[in-house]
């Protein structure tokens, strides 16, 4: 028995206590040591992608200790195929986020303490096979987000307008504290959800045990199915940004901090997606396949109306924001069309769209701090003086539209490959139109932004990316590169597990 | 001495204590500080003692039952004691330093007043036992009666008035629904009411039991004087009254209804089903235009009472054990969460939300005490109240009661809302002042002691749970 997995999820949380313990003063001390707890915890990932066996597949590297014994509950830790590249992906996204914060001035300690303490919730969800254990991990990833949105975050005053405008100036609509009440709270609805159909799942298993490999091997009745299925998959969704429960989103990541959006939108996004097909699609196989028409439907309207969205922002965060949402519509799309194509797909752009997106926020970041706006119409030829930023905005940007080469072709790629062998076909028209939508607005920011005549003026004097400041651009838009071009080395640990899971369906029409 | 005092041995220990503190202070006046710390000392004495020396055996006429079930109040309501004590020390010495025996007095009354509710089987015992555990706590909810925290208006007077008025309508409610019951059953014994069909003034009869103690629990729709009286009387008194009577209210609920009327659960079920959701509902969506933060506290008080009734409305032995767990929960992180609001605003002049703003900058510890203790409440994993709430919705769920459990999930995530905004503005807004918090050692302790109790039972469940479900084994197969 090994304890890597242990080693990834502990590893922030032990960076967390020794923080609690440093003086507030000691701030180089304080980012010293929680890069080097998330620099750990990706070495670890590391470790477990090279130690797991792609030919015998399965669960591997298991750990298990008791929690709740009288309940059954187990801190049973372990990986399978799609767990190792999204450990990947949280462990990329944590380093470079963590680089990306070495300038937050206010409160910095307490920023970085509960930065590490999602972060463990975020590694804790991708191996747990304990249910129970999963959604506590769950909980424990999004009401850190309440104080970080609240604290760090940054104020977009929404005009008051339409005929909700009352409620708009009362709730202060678009306020950091706003942003945080609405994505905490709805994301705990979602939470409520899980919950109940997780106790739907425990009693009727009747084991009382809430081991998944359990669960598994339980068929469920039909009637359990059909009500729990879309629970998990409202409940899980939410975080997912399905289609009508996408709207904290924006909001929520535009008020962000850098480092924040960029693990909310690069890894947070997933778990919902990632809670939908492991737990939602694969415990309850035949729910999942009467209802896919369902969640490809509402991901062909992620799709199109995230695109929609994005493409009549003028603040640049909402942009990104919203391509969130689109891109998580390819991912429900993938996880939808049930065949071995798509869910490889969507697991691919879980990993593609968190490098993506995550760049972009990173690069949004050292843009604003130079030039404190996001009003893209205010923007205009900073190529000129950040030529590193507009390099890296062009590549996110190409991802963002699935150029070949770049990691966001593949995923999509795969996703509509598998939605043609699919039993709806015809979804990957509007899955495509999606794409053509994403470059017109990827496109235009970027152009708006960057090219054109030197900007005058308050801009003139921008300074272009410097010290720790490199490390997201650069290790993120390798990783696009890379994996656009060598996306065998995941896809073969993707593509094992979903073989594996799909195999437990019934005989698709 | 006869042999089956034993059983009493705690609750004599206690009554021992009180009465020492009280004649001593009579014969030469001490300072408060003294007995207080003397008072904590016996009651920690006696909370260790009682995992050497178990008691049990009954009394004479089976009017007690010392075992597991009872210890495990008494050993609860020790504990509520001593943060009792603690946490009003400073209190003591501060504001009201001429009459702090009183106050010690009174309260150790109450509680072994509450001690003496789990064991009791007849009813005799258990309505004086109530009527023990009620009666200083009117006295107290007015000994502040112009010491209240300066810059805000002096409710005391009030806080006890509503308080008393209610509990002794209460007490009239109750004996009176008692004569009928027992009238119909010609016994005094909690279970003397042995065949399941009633007549129907006994059944009425059980009901304003039922509701008698609605009013200690305060449940809804016996609520009112809750918030009044949270806001107005002393809040480290508060901080005890929120926990101790509610816990007592509780488990005398639990004997009576589990104990004396299991066969009657068709009478007395949808009754309390009713009363458990809308104390949810009620307490919950009260909560959440409160600008102060006792009437907050005060509502979701309620609505945590309507979480553990839900768990006696699981009528199973999981369902007590889960509530009991909820009770151990709930003692600790209310305790907590009015002890550091106390420390909060006898340095900022106000239990206002606004006026205990920035206090995670003013006093980091103190800040993320509260902070905890909220979403303990909250029922946020990894504090304890988190499994609290879990266990008692599971114990619903096995029993059938989806109403119930959807209920209490939905409006837990509508008490988010008002939880979090204590968090905001403990943690978010910049305070209206940066001087540090000062707090004395024994309130720090005690906040320590709830602090250490939230977090340690939130990681470790498991032994917590294990002694619940051994109380209620106890419980379920006694006489």
């Amino acid at each position: 028995m090994t304890h890597l997995l242990s080693i990834v999820v502990a590893a922030p949380v032990v960076a967390a206590a020794i923080l609690l313990c440093l003086p507030g003063s000691a701030r180089v001390a304080v980012r010293v040591v929680s890069l080097l707890g998330a620099t750990l915890s990706l070495a670890a990932s590391v470790a477990v992608a090279w130690a797991y066996d792609r030919a015998a597949g399965g669960l591997q590297l298991v750990e298990d200790y008791a929690l709740v014994p009288p309940l059954g509950i187990h801190l049973r830790l372990a990986v399978d195929g799609w767990g190792v590249p999204l450990l990947l992906l949280t462990g990329i996204i944590v380093v470079t986020g963590v680089l990306a914060s070495w300038s937050v001035a206010k409160r910095d300690k307490d920023f970085f303490v509960l930065l590490l303490v999602l972060v463990a919730g975020v590694f804790g969800v991708f191996v747990s096979q304990d249910l129970f254990v999963f959604f506590l991990f769950y909980e424990i990833a999004v009401l850190p987000m309440y104080l970080l949105i609240g604290i760090w975050g940054a104020s977009h005053e929404v005009p008051a307008a339409g005929p909700f405008r009352f409620a708009w100036r009362r709730f202060a609509v678009g306020g950091k504290e706003y942003a945080a009440m609405k994505l905490t709270l709805m994301l705990l609805v979602g939470s409520a959800a899980i919950l109940v159909a997780m106790f739907l799942l425990w009693n009727e298993a009747g084991a009382r045990t809430f081991d998944l490999a359990v669960l598994e091997g339980t068929r469920f009745s039909l009637t359990t199915q059909h009500v729990a299925f879309p629970l998990l998959w409202l409940g899980f969704g939410s975080l997912a940004g399905v289609f009508p429960f996408h709207t904290w989103s924006p909001d929520g990541h535009a008020s962000a901090p850098t480092a924040v959006s960029m693990l909310h939108a690069g890894v947070l996004m997933k778990l919902g997606a990632f809670g939908v097909m492991r737990v939602g699609m694969v415990l309850l196989p035949d729910a999942a396949v009467v209802w896919a028409p369902a969640v490809g439907a509402v991901a062909v309207i992620n799709i199109l109306y995230g695109a929609l969205c994005a493409a009549g922002q003028t603040d640049l965060k909402y942009i990104v924001a919203y391509s969130s949402v689109s891109h998580m519509g390819v991912v429900m799309l993938g996880a939808a069309t049930m065949t071995a194509n798509g869910w490889n797909g969507a697991v691919f752009q879980m990993f593609a769209h968190g490098i993506m997106t995550g760049l972009f926020f990173a690069l949004v970041g050292i843009v604003y701090e130079r030039a404190h706006t996001r009003t893209i119409a205010r923007m205009g030829g900073f190529a000129h003086p950040l030529p590193a930023v507009a390099a890296f905005f062009t590549l996110a940007c190409l991802s963002s539209l699935g150029l070949p080469g770049t990691a966001g072709f593949v995923a999509e790629f795969l996703v509509f490959v598998g939605a043609g062998q699919g039993a709806h076909a015809w979804w990957v028209v509007p899955g495509v139109l999606g794409a053509f939508v994403t470059a017109v607005y990827v496109l235009r920011a970027c152009k708006t932004i960057f090219w054109g005549p030197p900007p005058t003026g308050e801009f003139a004097e921008l300074a272009d990316v410097r010290g720790t400041e490199w490390g997201a651009p650069l290790v993120l838009g390798a990783s696009l590169v890379v994996f656009g071009v060598w996306p065998r080395f995941l896809l073969d640990y993707i593509d094992v597990a979903s073989v594996a899971f799909l195999s437990r369906f019934p005989a698709l029409p | 001495m006869p042999p089956w005092i034993q059983v009493f041995a705690l609750e004599l220990a206690v009554t021992a204590t009180a009465l020492v503190v009280l004649v001593c202070d009579a014969l030469r006046p001490c300072r408060a500080r003294t007995l207080a710390w003397f008072s904590v000392a016996a009651l920690a004495t006696a909370l260790c003692t009682s995992f050497v020396v178990e008691p049990a055996g009954t009394a004479p006429h089976g009017v007690y039952a010392a075992g597991p079930w009872s210890l495990f109040f008494e050993r609860l309501f020790l504990a509520a004691g001593i943060l009792g004590v603690l946490g009003s020390l400073d209190w003591l010495e501060s504001r009201v330093a001429r009459r702090p025996a009183e106050y010690l007095f009174l309260m150790l009354m109450s509680l072994v007043g509450a001690m003496l509710l789990a064991g009791a089987r007849d009813w005799v015992l258990l309505v004086v036992a109530f009527e023990l555990m009620g009666i200083p706590l009117y006295v107290l909810a007015a000994y502040a009666k112009l010491d209240g925290p300066p810059g805000e208006p002096q409710l005391a007077a009030e806080a006890a008035l509503k308080l008393y008025v209610t509990g002794a309508a209460s007490t009239a409610l109750t004996l009176f629904g008692l004569a009928l019951v027992i009238g119909a059953g010609g016994s005094s014994s909690l279970a003397g009411l042995a065949s399941p069909d009633v007549a129907p003034l006994a059944s009425a009869g059980m009901l304003l039991v039922l509701a008698g103690f609605g009013f200690k629990l305060g449940a809804v729709p016996f609520h009112m004087w809750v918030p009044d009286t949270y806001q107005g009387a002393p809040t480290p008194f508060v901080a005890f009254l929120s926990v101790a009577p509610k816990a007592g209210g509780l488990v005398a609920l639990v004997v009576v209804l589990l104990h004396g009327w299991p066969r009657h659960h068709e009478l007395w079920a949808p009754a309390l089903g009713v009363i458990a959701a809308a104390s949810m509902v009620v307490g919950n969506l009260f909560a959440l235009p409160q600008r102060d933060a006792r009437r907050l506290l005060g509502y979701s008080g309620v609505a945590q009472m309507g979480y553990v009734l839900v768990a006696v409305c699981a009528r199973s032995e999981s369902g007590v054990a889960m509530a009991l767990f909820f009770l151990v929960s709930y003692v600790f992180t209310n305790f907590g969460v009015f002890l550091v609001l106390h420390a909060a605003a006898e340095n900022s002049g106000g239990h206002a939300l606004d006026q205990i703003t920035g206090l995670s900058r003013r006093s980091p510890w103190l800040g993320a005490a509260l902070l905890l203790f909220v979403l303990s409440l909250a029922g946020i994993p990894f504090a304890v109240g988190f499994w609290a709430k879990l266990f008692v919705l599971l114990a619903a769920f096995e029993a059938g009661l989806v109403g119930l459990v959807v209920t209490g999930v939905v409006l837990s995530v509508v008490a988010l809302f008002y939880y979090l905004s204590v968090a905001r503005s403990t943690f978010m807004a910049d305070g209206r002042s940066a001087e540090p918090v000062r707090a004395g050692l024994a309130l720090r302790a005690a906040i320590s002691l709830c602090l250490a109790a939230v977090l340690g039972l939130g990681l470790w469940p498991g032994p917590l749970l294990a002694q619940a479900r051994l109380a209620a084994a106890a419980f379920g197969g006694g006489p």
